[in-house]
């Protein structure tokens, strides 16, 4: 019997009993459905977090310092040194202030940062210039300010504010360019030199927080050990307080918490999933059985025609695996469109509840996922409908062809 | 001559849970290449079960049976599923036609159980077809489709398409009127009279005469034409089932 025959005498079968292989194949449909929309929601998250704003924020690495003592910005230079496996090592200090425009006053929190902020961080600017090593080394008085800090205090965040002033603390600085906020804050950010805060906000040089982007030939999976370590030696801590002194946080430590999260989500769609499999395949064989007693003379025929038994065995059998593979491929469909709707459903509080952005969630269609699901389909289809086509196969020819 | 069908001494024995039912007792026959048989017999006389091992869908208890001088009780299941497709045709009662498939399709598939190449298969059923005098505006309909006549000469095509050595018919035209059981007789004896050897069943008399040769089956055993006359003679209270 030629594969061109099994095909034809395949879907000649199905188109027969189209209602019933319909209804049959739902639940290989709703548990292939739960495994796609699953994979395609969670790696669109993952994807939305980790190719974010063209930088790798995969290599991006944050340091709290715990320490009881004041830090220096020679610890700065120093550490920079210190730890090469960072292309780019930045500092900041967090202070806040009331800000006061022309027409408006809100309280803002200042950020003194250095002039490879937006290296490490990947900051966009929507008007005007960053902060140069000039104004660093001068401490000058420019600020940035974020978009939530332009609209509290302009009244529209689109509104251009390059060369405006504004007053922060006892001091008034020039606006110099606007931060793309990532996302909407109470009253807003606004970004000045390092030394200037130093000097005007904070009141000191010591600083607490660290980031760094990572060589690109570094290990993420290690850093935060090395990273650790290294500033334990730097600063002097007994090793067994290393881990009580630092938090460093890396995006691999981001997405671990994610998969955490995640993990009972995924739970329940796999069992979700597993169950109606299950079911589905239990199904399928149900059809397949009801199938081969509707066609005992057919078989009859069929054999006496000269059949052999491998054939009955194999038109049955594909049968059943085609079925799957349809259910299959409606369920990776309708998979894909809940993913879809489910992100545009929920997806601005997932991406809020896991990351500082307001990065839009878009479900990815994995071609491994795919192939996962086509190949469930074919094992339901071949498990479940192995002994129904060994029953149809092993009928007796003559007791078939009379058969009432 | 080779004889198409020769069977010596076949004894057929069921096993069931009532026990044995002895069905042939050691029955012989030879049908000659190009012959019209005729097997009579009431029902219960075992005219199925010889019909069943003629055809290699049942092997005999024992003793032999050479089609075409291959000895059919040697072969495994899928040997004797080789011989149904390329060497034997079948000729139902009830048609037993596919209902959803056109009459070309039915007619084919014996082929798709035979390794005939597709392009030659078209070929050989419309010629099949055209043997069975069914007009040509038909093989596009579904079987379903047909009237009983009809539908036995697409049977009968069905049983010719692969040149087979021997057409076994149980009871072909049991189903149909007599007129149009008439045609179907018609049609073997024009196929009988194109060289094919038939052999085929019926309890009806009527039918047994557009053969050439009949044997009557009467538990288990088989008489010819005078033996069986002789027996109704000698014992009148036997019921001929002529």
């Amino acid at each position: 019997m030629k594969a061109r025959d099994l095909l034809y005498e395949t879907a000649s079968a199905l188109d027969a009993n189209r209602g019933r292989s319909l209804l049959t194949i739902l639940g290989i449909v709703i548990g292939i459905g739960a495994v796609i929309a699953m994979t395609a929601l969670i790696s669109g998250i993952k994807q939305s977090l980790v190719g974010d704003l063209g930088l790798d924020q995969a290599r991006m690495v944050e340091m709290y310092l715990l320490l009881d003592r004041q830090t220096s910005f020679d610890d700065y230079n120093n550490l920079v040194d210190y730890m090469p496996e960072y292309e780019t090592l930045t500092i900041m200090a967090y202070g806040s202030g009331k800000a006061t425009s022309a027409t408006k006053s809100v309280d803002v929190s200042v950020l003194g940062v250095l002039p490879n902020y937006p290296d490490v961080m990947g900051t966009k600017l929507t008007q005007g210039a960053f902060i140069t090593p000039e104004d660093e080394e001068a401490g000058s008085l420019v600020v940035l300010l974020d978009q939530s800090a332009v609209r509290n205090l302009f009244g529209n965040q689109n509104e251009s504010v390059v060369g405006k002033s504004v007053q922060v603390g006892d001091a008034t600085y020039a606006i110099i360019g606007v931060v793309e906020s990532s996302a909407s804050r109470e009253g807003g950010r606004i970004y000045m030199p390092y030394s200037t805060c130093a000097a005007r906000i904070t009141g000191t040089w010591s600083f607490d927080s660290m980031s760094g982007l990572a060589a690109s030939d570094v290990d993420m999976s290690t850093i935060e050990k090395t990273t650790k370590s290294k500033l334990g030696a730097y600063f002097g801590i007994k090793e067994e307080d290393v881990e009580d002194s630092f938090y460093v946080y890396t995006m691999q430590s981001m997405l671990d918490e994610l998969n955490a999260t995640m993990a009972a989500f995924q739970i329940l769609m796999t069992s979700v999933a597993g169950i109606s499999l299950l079911v589905g395949g239990i199904g399928i064989m149900n059809m397949m059985l009801t199938n081969v007693t509707e066609r005992i003379r057919e078989i009859g025929l069929r054999k006496a025609l000269g059949a052999r038994s491998s054939d009955i065995t194999k038109q049955f059998l594909l049968e059943s695996v085609c079925l799957c593979i349809s259910g299959g491929i409606i369920g990776i469909i309708f998979g894909y469109l809940g993913a879809y709707a489910l992100a545009g459903l929920a997806g601005s509080s997932i991406t809020q509840a896991i990351s500082t952005g307001e990065t839009k969630l878009v479900p990815v269609i994995d071609i491994r996922a795919v192939a996962f699901a086509a190949g469930i389909c074919i094992l339901i289809g071949a498990v479940f409908g192995y002994y129904p086509a060994r029953q149809a196969a092993k009928l007796d020819p003559v007791e078939s062809l009379h058969y009432q | 001559m080779l004889p198409v069908i020769d069977i010596k001494k076949v004894h057929r024995i069921y096993e069931s849970a009532a026990g044995y039912t002895h069905a042939l007792k050691g029955v012989s026959l030879q049908v000659q290449r190009g012959e019209f048989l005729c097997i009579m017999g009431p029902s219960g006389s075992g005219k199925s079960t010889l019909m069943n091992i003629l055809g290699c869908l049942d092997t005999p208890t024992s003793g032999t049976f050479l089609l075409e001088g291959v000895d059919v009780s040697q072969l495994t299941d899928d040997e004797l599923a080789e011989l149904r497709a390329t060497r034997l045709g079948f000729v139902f009662q009830s048609f037993n036609l596919l209902p959803r498939a056109t009459v070309l399709r039915n007619v084919m598939l014996p082929l798709i159980y035979s390794d005939c190449p597709v392009p030659e298969r078209e070929v050989r059923a419309v010629k099949a077809l055209a043997s069975v005098s069914l007009p040509a505006d038909y093989y596009d309909h579904r079987s379903n489709e047909l009237s009983g006549g009809q539908m036995q000469r697409v049977a009968i095509a069905r049983a010719l398409v692969n040149d087979p050595a021997v057409i076994l018919a149980d009871e072909p035209t049991g189903n149909l009127d007599s007129a149009t059981g008439e045609m179907v007789l018609k049609t073997f004896r024009r196929l009988r009279d194109a060289g094919k050897t038939i052999v085929l069943i019926t309890h009806d008399p009527e039918v047994s005469e557009w053969a050439d040769r009949t044997v009557h089956i009467r538990d288990g055993k088989l008489f010819t034409d005078e033996q069986e006359r002789a027996l109704v003679a000698a014992h009148p209270g036997t019921r001929s089932h002529t």
